[in-house]
């Protein structure tokens, strides 16, 4: 706030100023006042009228430059209630009183909103769980069902991932740490994620090869294999018709991290559409062209990769092949120095 | 035989289970009232206890911390819970293994049958026909010859010599072999018994893997 704004916000006063004294001057002048009076009288009134505008100047300055800066420099501008202190003058109270209760009133809105959010949270958990004892009677029953139960199989399996996908989906978008970070061998995660979709990739004659998977990272090992049955649906949705399907798994690791790379001979990804497809909801060319996407699956996965701390990328070439790196950092901290 | 006592309060999954396990040749035994779970248990006298964690009055995490107090029979932890957290949890507190629903049934049988092997205490049949299957060094012998084989067709043979006289799905084959990173197709599956079919029968043993039209194979 300066002093230019300030007085051009109060010209109505000053304006008022001046005439009460023109008023003066001819009511001075019509009774015949000595000139020193007029004029020491003058001084008095403009000296009055200026200390008056300046001090309110100065103590509204403090406090709006207080404003100011506090909106700037706070991470949350919700709190700036909280930060600004008790104003000298009327206005300024009245101000901080109304952020003060406006602040108050949206906490409350959006912690029902945060509370609804939980709850909803709470019983998507809860429902899986749940949804998952019939699928889990209906898997046994279509396997004690012997040759007639395959094909039954095959399609609850399709309903266990998409009830997986829900459940991590509310997971990764959830504040709650629900996670525990431990040691995990990449082996152990890639295998059980292999041995749940073999069906699947023996049906489709995928050839698996894996590499140098005896590394162990720190991560969640459940999480982890959502992420790997993720990426393994997706390349079982892209394979290429030209060749035989193939998928190889292998790490690559330097001082810092490991990098697990999972590579398959799909249809690519274009090189427009590359930068997008974690993005929630893109779908790209292959979503609209090929398989039915939703745009979610990748999405999921870099959100739970950032909060256990991985970091995730692709790389790929249209007609060729799709690679999604995710890379672990090796804790140093874990480790005495 | 065998004896798996079933804690799951799901009476669909109870039932179906037991079918499975019945059907593996195993004798099973069901709680169906769960009031007194832990005293059923401990007094049912079973080899392996499939445990659900969400069961009424006392929940399996409990049942199984009261269990390890007076037994070290082998649990196998079977649920719906997908957190690494409960996995964890349940391993701590002495469960041999941890599935969660909805499970393979191949894999859950081959889980249940690799717990048995090591906790009976049964000598694993190791020989056939006068040799001897040393899983280590990869190879089957006797006073002569050596057979050697590779990791797959140990897995297969090892399948195949567990059920000897019993018909083994091509399914419990590539079961095993994929749970134990052997990523195998079909083809690979049908040339790695042909040539494990062929490298007894260069031994002396011919006919030894007898092949079941839309079954699978018996190791006679």
């Amino acid at each position: 706030m300066n002093l230019n704004d300030y007085l051009r916000d109060n010209t109505a006063d000053i304006f008022i100023t001046i005439i009460i004294w023109l008023s003066m001057m001819v009511f001075f002048i019509c009774f015949h006042f000595s000139s020193d009076i007029i004029l020491l009288l003058s001084i008095i009134y403009f000296s009055g009228s200026a200390v008056r505008i300046t001090v309110g100047f100065f103590r509204k300055k403090k406090f709006y430059d207080e404003l100011d800066s506090a909106l700037e420099n706070l991470d949350k501008k919700y709190l700036l209630s909280e930060v600004l202190e008790e104003p000298s003058f009327l206005e300024g109270q009245i101000i901080k009183n109304a952020l003060y209760e406006s602040g108050k009133a949206m906490n409350e809105n959006v912690d029902s909103y945060r509370k609804c959010s939980e709850d909803f949270r709470e019983f998507i958990e809860m429902w899986v769980h749940e949804v998952k004892l019939p699928v889990a009677s209906l898997l046994l029953m279509s396997h004690n069902d012997g040759e007639n139960g395959a094909k039954y199989g095959e399609q609850l399996r399709r309903i266990d991932s998409y009830i997986e996908n829900v459940l991590y989906y509310s997971r990764s978008e959830s504040a709650e740490k629900d996670y525990i970070i431990k040691p995990v061998l990449l082996k152990r995660a890639f295998g059980n994620v292999a041995v749940k979709n073999r069906e699947e990739l023996l049906q489709m004659n995928v050839s698996l090869n894996t590499e140098n998977l005896g590394e162990t990272v720190m991560t969640d090992g459940k999480w982890l294999e959502f992420i790997l049955g993720q990426l393994m649906s997706n390349s079982m949705k892209y394979f290429s018709q030209e060749r035989e399907p193939e998928i190889h798994v292998y790490t690559e690791s330097t001082a810092e991290s490991v990098s697990l790379h999972f590579k398959d001979n799909g249809i690519g990804i274009s090189s427009a559409d590359l930068p997008y497809i974690f993005d929630k909801s893109y779908t790209g060319e292959n979503g609209r062209t090929h398989s039915r996407s939703t745009g979610m699956g990748l999405y999921i996965v870099k959100s739970l990769c950032e909060r256990l701390g991985h970091t995730v990328s692709a790389e790929s070439v249209c007609g060729e092949y799709t690679d999604i790196i995710i890379t672990f950092g090796k804790n140093d901290y874990a480790k005495p120095k | 035989m065998h004896r798996i006592t079933i804690a799951e309060d799901d009476k669909a999954i109870r039932n179906e289970l037991s079918e499975l396990l019945k059907n593996a040749g195993y004798d099973t035994f069901c709680i169906t009232d769960f009031s007194d779970s832990l005293n059923q248990i401990l007094s049912a006298d079973s080899d392996l206890i499939l445990l659900d964690i969400n069961l009424p009055h006392m929940n399996g995490e409990q049942l199984l911390m009261e269990i390890r107090r007076k037994s070290d029979i082998p649990v196998i932890m079977v649920t719906s819970r997908t957190t690494e957290i409960d996995e964890v949890m349940s391993m701590s507190y002495g469960a041999d293994d941890y599935i969660t629903k909805p499970y393979n049934p191949t894999i859950l049988l081959l889980r249940i049958s690799a717990i048995l092997k090591r906790s009976s205490k049964e000598k694993v049949c190791t020989s056939y026909h006068g040799f001897k299957l040393n899983s280590a060094k990869g190879c089957l012998s006797d006073d002569k010859t050596e057979i050697t084989l590779t990791k797959n067709e140990l897995i297969i043979f090892q399948q195949l010599l567990d059920k000897q006289g019993e018909i083994v799905t091509r399914d419990e084959l590539m079961t095993a072999l994929w749970d134990n990173e052997e990523y195998i197709n079909d083809n690979a599956l049908t040339v790695n018994i042909s040539r494990l079919r062929g490298k007894l029968a260069d031994s002396g043993i011919e006919d030894a893997i007898e092949t079941r039209k839309k079954q699978g194979y018996i190791l006679k």
